[in-house]
């Protein structure tokens, strides 16, 4: 996608400008968006997203640039902009480029840079929507969406490496809207892979609509959230969004090395109860958090996090290993070439434990089955979260009563991995984007259904 | 590249999109920016950065299509309008959507929106390290986990086949530091951030003293009993909180079924005490707007007065939908398809005297957590964590942490108990509102 020669004289001249290490970064992004409105297409959008991203390191002092230009007079024109505080004397040498292509162990075979099928995409929305109308005449809207998108990236740096790979992304998701006339409450179903078009083959869109349309249903009828502290059992697949924002930022040397994370020294020691072991997986095939390599050359891997309860790792790219002392772990991502890359969850899960749903919530007199979650945040610093829920009940007296809405949980990563008692077995992961400071990213979230003692619920009862 | 050279591009996109037998509009953003943020007394972050993205939308036998690209090359160019040709062809039919009529030329002045100021860069760099310097030195201060300083100029152009063409350039400096302070094993992260159009108009010293000054207030938080109580958001709450439920003004998520105040025009659906209008055109705010992304003029509308609403905000498909006329609130980034979005909203002063406003015992946010995930916008129901202060009479009582606030937004415009007499912006200059006291808000803590 770029030239070697213009590669190699950025990089040359970075490190004639005293840099320690430098690096090229070029991501030419083909993009395909489709959005549905009920059964008809609203909006179709196409493009290219090209440029060029150079980052040069002085100790682990970043500076970063980034233009849509190829040309080597440009690319040394951010280098010497950047450098014009740090410039010294030359400190080192840069290697001859050693060019590899990344092992794809994905292996997407519908992909877009072939044929975006349109058609046959608006026709997996137009039946999903189908099959959430025919759910029930209170279903009054349906928005539709199926992103398709082919990363290709050539990374370059001063150490020799240069390497290419591309990166196959697909996403299909509904919404429904469910209305009785004076409110209005939606659902959603969210599928999404490391792979080409081939996914629908996996997909059923009667059960995309179907799902959509239950819990817009669920939700028309659901009651105002009582609030208070209270146990609560969190559902599988995307209830684990909690650890990962909870914890799993956490652990990223991102916020490790600024001493930011409330775990930055408790490397070794118990910070959740026995039960909770956690991972965060960059190898698993065709997950939307998958990698052949991170988005600094390093062949991704498998990194234990949390095991009994123990914390035993954390996550690092080259410069927050270069902070910490921490080995790398193919964890450097970032959204793009406007982004310098930092230490980024993949597949971050809770692994499954032994225990049974009908246990969790029978041992609760009062609290909440959070079936399905939402979004949320989290402040590093205090590790203080919060996270919507999209789909919950009330539980009272060891049964699941009703279903209640706008309810929010609100605690913090240290708080609640040391109330997690029970972890079922009915574990599932689930699909999302992250975002952090090198931009969003997908990344997968995953745990069984899980049991949480105590925890703040906001609601409005 | 120049404007000229810009113009040259744009020139060759519509003839080939007319030459397709097409109308059609492009949209170009410029933008170069530096950005630094500090970290232990070096910069960690310095970035520089130059980007240019064409996006053209396409309207051909009644369907629209759009594409985009980064590269500008002929052939790209090219490559751009016929995907964009491509994609209207699967498009559903809309009779509505075109290409609104004018050859109109508008253009910004460059001077007010986009001033120049002697500071070098260097300069800049130690506005970041002194800032972080200097707070991390602070009482109680562990650290300055977020902070940054920015500096953007960007250039907005919009080019049609019917011959309109406008430019707009503005520039955008800021500053946001949040200081991570720690006592006696409690923690708390706050800070604030400030945004002009100059960058030797920024004001170190009251951003570190205010960021120093709002941490050390939190650092005793605690929750409150959870019942409901009544509720005065920060102007930067405030501005987020009618953000986020800006769709409730949208007339394409009306078109789409979406908005629940769809039927609702010319109805109440707030207090009579509430007015609120977009005003693109008040040059103190940093979201000043002269035209939109279709390139028509604005003009201020009022959208709420006295509790009813008045309109909802169009661009020139949903105002042929709805038949009723175009408020000039396209929105399309190169990237998007059109829609429609508000400038810079106002909210009326009310009238009421502060002392009025924050009498009795009532409790004042100045920080909510999960503002998009935990906000429905068809429904309105919402449930952020927050913090801030249980105040009476105007003063401050005691910090108020890991709490929550949640209700229906909707129904929150209609249990408005005071607003204001005074206007404030929001940090970003991009909202311009009087505060609002809302009554019997459930906090949970």
């Amino acid at each position: 996608m770029l030239d070697t020669r213009v590669a190699q004289s950025a990089i040359d001249h970075a490190i004639a400008l005293g840099a320690d290490f430098a690096e090229v970064f070029v991501e030419r992004n083909q993009v395909n968006n489709i959005a549905t409105l009920s059964s008809q297409v609203r909006d179709i959008a196409s493009g290219i997203d090209f440029g060029v991203g150079v980052r040069v390191v002085y100790g682990t002092n970043v500076l970063y640039g980034y233009t849509n230009r190829t040309d080597q007079e440009e690319l040394k024109r951010i280098v010497s902009e950047l450098a014009a505080k740090d410039r010294r004397d030359p400190a080192t040498t840069s290697q001859a480029f050693d060019f590899r292509l990344a092992p794809d162990v994905h292996g997407a075979e519908r992909t877009l840079a072939q044929d975006a099928e349109v058609g046959d995409k608006v026709a997996y929305l137009v039946a999903a929507d189908r099959a959430a109308r025919t759910a029930s005449n209170l279903i009054s809207q349906t928005q539709g969406a199926c992103l398709q998108r082919q990363q290709g990236v050539e990374i370059f740096n001063s150490e020799g490496l240069h390497i290419r790979d591309t990166r196959h992304y697909v996403r299909a998701s509904l919404r429904a809207v469910a209305s009785n006339g004076s409110e209005q409450a939606t659902g959603s179903r969210n599928d999404g892979g490391l792979q080409g078009w081939e996914i629908v083959e996996a997909l059923d869109p009667a059960e995309c609509g179907a799902e959509a349309a239950r819990q817009a249903l669920v939700n028309l009828s659901a009651k105002p959230c009582p609030s208070g502290r209270m146990p609560v059992v969190i559902g599988n697949g995307f209830g684990g969004v909690i650890f990962h924002e909870a914890c799993g930022h956490l652990l990223e040397t991102t916020s490790v090395a600024k001493q930011a994370s409330v775990f930055h020294d408790q490397l070794g020691e118990m910070i959740a109860t026995p039960v909770v072991n956690a991972v965060d997986d960059g190898t698993l095939v065709r997950e939307w958090g998958s990698i052949n390599i991170d988005d600094e050359g390093m062949a991704t891997e498998r990194t234990q996090l949390i095991k009994d309860g123990k914390l035993v790792n954390f996550l690092a790219d080259r410069v927050g290993a270069a902070q910490t002392g921490l080995p790398r772990t193919g964890s450097g991502r970032r959204q793009s070439y406007q982004y310098a890359p930092a230490s980024r969850m993949r597949n971050t899960f809770i692994e499954p434990g032994d225990d049974s749903f009908d246990d969790m919530i029978a041992s609760i007199d009062r609290g909440l089955f959070a079936s399905h979650m939402g979004g949320g945040s989290v402040q590093p610093g205090t590790g203080e979260f919060n996270f919507a829920v999209v789909e919950g009940y009330y539980v009272e007296d060891g049964r699941v009563r009703h279903p209640v809405k706008a309810a929010t949980l609100i605690s913090t990563g240290p708080d609640v991995l040391r109330r997690i008692s029970m972890v079922g077995r009915d574990f599932a992961l689930a699909a999302g984007m992250c975002g952090s400071v090198s931009g969003a990213v997908p990344t997968t979230v995953g745990q069984a259904t899980l049991k949480v003692d105590d925890i703040l619920v906001g609601g409005n009862a | 590249m120049s404007a000229n050279g810009i113009e040259t591009n744009a020139r060759r996109v519509l003839d080939r999109v007319a030459n397709a037998r097409a109308v059609g509009d492009l949209v170009v953003r410029e933008a170069a920016s530096l950005s630094l943020k500090a970290h232990a007394g070096q910069l960690e972050e310095h970035k520089v950065t130059s980007t240019r993205v064409y996006g053209v939308r396409v309207v051909k036998d009644d369907r629209a299509g759009i594409a985009y690209s980064e590269a500008d090359d002929d052939a790209a160019l090219d490559s751009m309008v016929d995907q964009a040709l491509v994609n209207a062809k699967f498009a559903r039919v809309d009779p509505n959507e075109g290409v609104a009529p004018g050859d109109t030329a508008l253009a910004t002045n460059d001077a007010t929106l986009s001033p120049t100021d002697p500071t070098p860069v260097e300069a800049k760099i130690d506005t970041a390290l002194t800032i972080e310097r200097e707070l991390t030195a602070r009482d109680k201060v562990r650290n300055l986990p977020y902070n940054g300083v920015q500096d953007t100029t960007a250039t907005r152009y919009v080019f049609s086949t019917t011959g309109r063409t406008a430019r707009s350039r503005s520039r955008v400096c800021s500053v946001h530091a949040y200081a991570l302070a720690s006592d006696a094993g409690k923690d708390a992260l706050e800070g604030v951030q400030w945004h002009g159009r100059r960058f030797d108009d920024i004001d170190t010293e009251w951003i570190i003293e205010e960021t120093h000054r709002r941490c050390l207030a939190m650092l005793d938080g605690e929750a409150i009993p959870s019942r409901h109580y009544d509720v005065l958001f920060d102007a930067e709450h405030q501005a987020d909180l009618f953000a986020v439920f800006a769709d409730m003004f949208s007339a394409k998520t009306a078109r789409d079924g979406i908005n629940p105040l769809r039927d609702k025009v010319g109805e109440h659906v707030a207090v009579e005490a509430l007015t609120v209008r977009d005003a693109p055109l008040d040059t103190d705010g940093l979201r000043y707007a002269l035209f939109d992304d279709e390139g028509l003029p604005t003009a201020t509308t009022n959208l709420i007065d006295a509790g009813v609403l008045k309109t909802l905000v169009h661009n020139s498909a949903t105002a042929s939908h709805f038949d009723v006329p175009n408020t000039g609130n396209a929105e399309r980034s190169p990237r998007s398809a059109l829609g429609v979005g508000l400038h810079q909203l106002e909210v009326a002063p009310g009238g009421v005297a502060e002392t009025t406003l924050t009498s009795g015992e009532y409790l004042e946010i100045v920080d909510l957590a999960g503002l998009h995930s935990g906000a429905n916008t068809v429904s309105g129901d919402f449930s952020f964590g927050a913090a801030g202060f249980l105040c009476r009479d105007g003063q401050r009582l005691r910090p108020v942490r890991n709490i929550t606030v949640a209700g229906n937004f909707y129904d929150m415009l209609n249990k408005i108990d005071a607003i204001g007499d005074t206007l404030h912006w929001n940090p970003e200059r991009s909202s311009l509102m009087a505060r609002i006291r809302f009554a019997d808000v459930a906090i949970s803590g």
